[in-house]
C-alpha cells in the first residue's frame, strides 16, 4: 500500500505520472472513489507518460478510449455497466487478454469481474481540494472500499 | 461442394476450405486477439494455397458463439460480407459444437467447456460413436459447480475439450470420469467447424447473410452478483 496526499487535480495528475512509470504491459489499474474525485485527472497524468499524444476524457458514453501509445493504454468507464452482459457487451473479457494497460474508472461495479492481478488506486475526497490516494493490490472479493 | 469455414471465437483465427469429408486446406494464426487484422488475410493466403477464387465458394461456415464479444463480430461479419457480396448461403455453427467435431469419427462423450470467467464456464454435452457428434444438452452456461454435478449422472467416460477443458479437469478429475482431451484436438478450429456444418447441411439449407447472428450465451447468477454491487453502490453515491 502507498499513500499520497494531494492538494489540486494538478498533484493528482502529477501522482498518476509517477504511478505510470510503474507500470508493465497487462496491468489493470482500478479507480475506486466517488464523483469527482479526481479519477479522469489521474488518467490524464497517466497518459502523459504512457501516450503523451492523447488526449483524456471520461469515456463515461464511449465506455472505451483507445489512447494508442508505445504499449496500448485504454480507459473505460464502468458507471453505466450493471451486469455481466453489459460488462461482455464492452469486449472488456478480450482487452484483458490482449497485453495492454487498462485504467478502469468506477471499477465498483465490475468488482466481481476484475483479474487477481488488478491494482487499485482509490482516491478519497478529504477537502474542496484535497485528496487522499491509496495504491495497493487487493484479494479478490474482500470489500475494499466503504 | 467447397465451403469456406472461419473460427474466430477465442485467441486463435483460422480459416479452411473443405469440400465433401476432406479440408483441402487450413491456416490459423494465435498471436492475441487481432482477428479484424489477421483473418481476411490469412483467408486469402489460404485461398492462394489452395489456387481457389473466393467466388467459387458455395457458402460460408462461421462459429457463431459462445466465445469472446469481438472474436465473435469479427467473424460473422466477415462471413456475412463475403456471402452477401456473392449471393452465397451461410451456416453457423455453435462454438461447442464445433469443439465436439474435433472428435468426429472416434468414440466419446464428449464436453466441451470454456472458461465464461466470474467461475462459470460455456458447456454442452454430445456423444461421439464413430460418426458424427450428437448433441446431448443445449448450450449453457453454469458455474462449474453445476457442471460437477450434472456430469454425475452421465454415464462412462467423459473427454474435455476447449479452452477451458484445463480448467475443468482440475476441477472435475476427483470425479473419476473425465479426460483431457490432448493439445492437438483441445481447440477451436476452422476445420471443425466446416465438417459441423457439411454435416448440418445434409439435412438443413443454407441461412441468409441477414439472419446470422452471434448466440451469446448469457450469465444468469453471475449478473445477479454485480446487479447486488452495483445497487449497494448507488446507495453510498447517493
Amino acid at each position: 500500500m502507498m499513500n499520497f496526499t494531494s492538494h489540486s487535480a494538478a498533484e493528482t495528475e502529477a501522482i498518476g505520472a509517477r504511478f505510470a512509470r510503474m507500470l508493465r504491459p497487462g496491468d489493470i489499474v482500478a479507480f475506486t472513489g466517488g464523483m469527482g474525485a479526481g479519477k479522469t485527472a489521474f488518467t490524464r497524468g497517466m497518459a502523459t507518460v504512457l501516450s503523451p499524444d492523447a488526449e483524456v476524457s471520461s469515456p463515461t458514453f464511449a465506455l472505451v478510449n483507445d489512447y494508442g501509445g508505445k504499449v496500448p493504454f485504454w480507459h473505460f468507464d464502468m458507471f453505466r455497466i450493471t451486469t455481466l452482459d453489459d460488462l461482455y457487451s464492452t469486449g472488456f473479457f478480450d482487452y484483458l487478454e490482449m497485453g495492454g494497460i487498462i485504467a478502469v474508472e468506477w471499477s465498483e461495479n465490475i468488482a466481481g469481474a476484475l483479474p487477481d492481478r488488478t491494482i487499485y488506486v482509490d482516491i478519497q475526497i478529504t477537502g474542496e481540494e484535497d485528496r487522499v490516494i491509496t495504491i495497493g493490490s487487493r484479494r479478490k472479493g474482500s470489500e475494499g472500499n466503504k | 461442394m467447397k465451403l469456406i469455414a472461419l473460427e474466430t471465437s477465442a485467441k486463435t483465427a483460422s480459416a479452411a476450405v473443405l469440400t465433401e469429408g476432406k479440408v483441402l486446406g487450413t491456416a490459423s494464426v494465435t498471436a492475441g486477439l487481432t482477428h479484424s487484422q489477421t483473418i481476411l488475410p490469412l483467408m486469402e493466403a489460404l485461398l492462394k494455397g489452395v489456387s481457389m477464387e473466393l467466388s467459387e465458394a458455395d457458402g460460408f461456415a462461421v462459429s457463431i458463439g459462445p466465445g469472446s464479444f469481438t472474436g465473435l463480430r469479427i467473424g460473422i461479419s466477415a462471413v456475412k460480407g463475403m456471402a452477401q457480396g456473392l449471393s452465397k448461403g451461410c451456416v453457423g455453427i455453435s462454438t461447442l459444437e464445433g469443439l465436439a467435431y474435433n472428435f468426429q469419427g472416434l468414440h466419446y462423450t464428449v464436453c466441451p467447456v470454456m472458461d465464461a470467467r466470474c467461475g462459470q464456464v460455456y458447456t454442452s454435452l454430445f456423444w461421439v460413436n464413430g460418426g458424427a457428434p450428437r448433441r446431448l444438452w443445449e448450450d449453457m452456461a453454469i458455474p462449474m459447480t453445476t457442471l460437477k454435478e450434472k456430469l454425475q449422472s452421465v454415464e462412462g467416460d467423459i473427454m474435455l475439450v476447449g479452452d477451458g477443458a484445463e480448467l475443468a479437469y482440475g476441477a472435475l478429475s476427483d470425479t473419476g470420469k473425465v479426460l483431457l482431451a490432448p493439445p492437438a484436438l483441445r481447440y477451436q478450429s476452422a476445420a471443425s467447424v466446416g465438417f459441423a456444418a457439411l454435416s448440418h447441411l445434409e439435412t438443413e439449407g443454407f441461412i441468409e447473410p441477414a439472419q446470422l447472428l452471434p448466440a451469446y450465451l448469457r450469465l444468469p447468477q453471475a449478473e445477479r452478483e454485480l446487479l447486488a454491487r452495483e445497487a449497494m453502490q448507488k446507495q453510498s453515491k447517493g
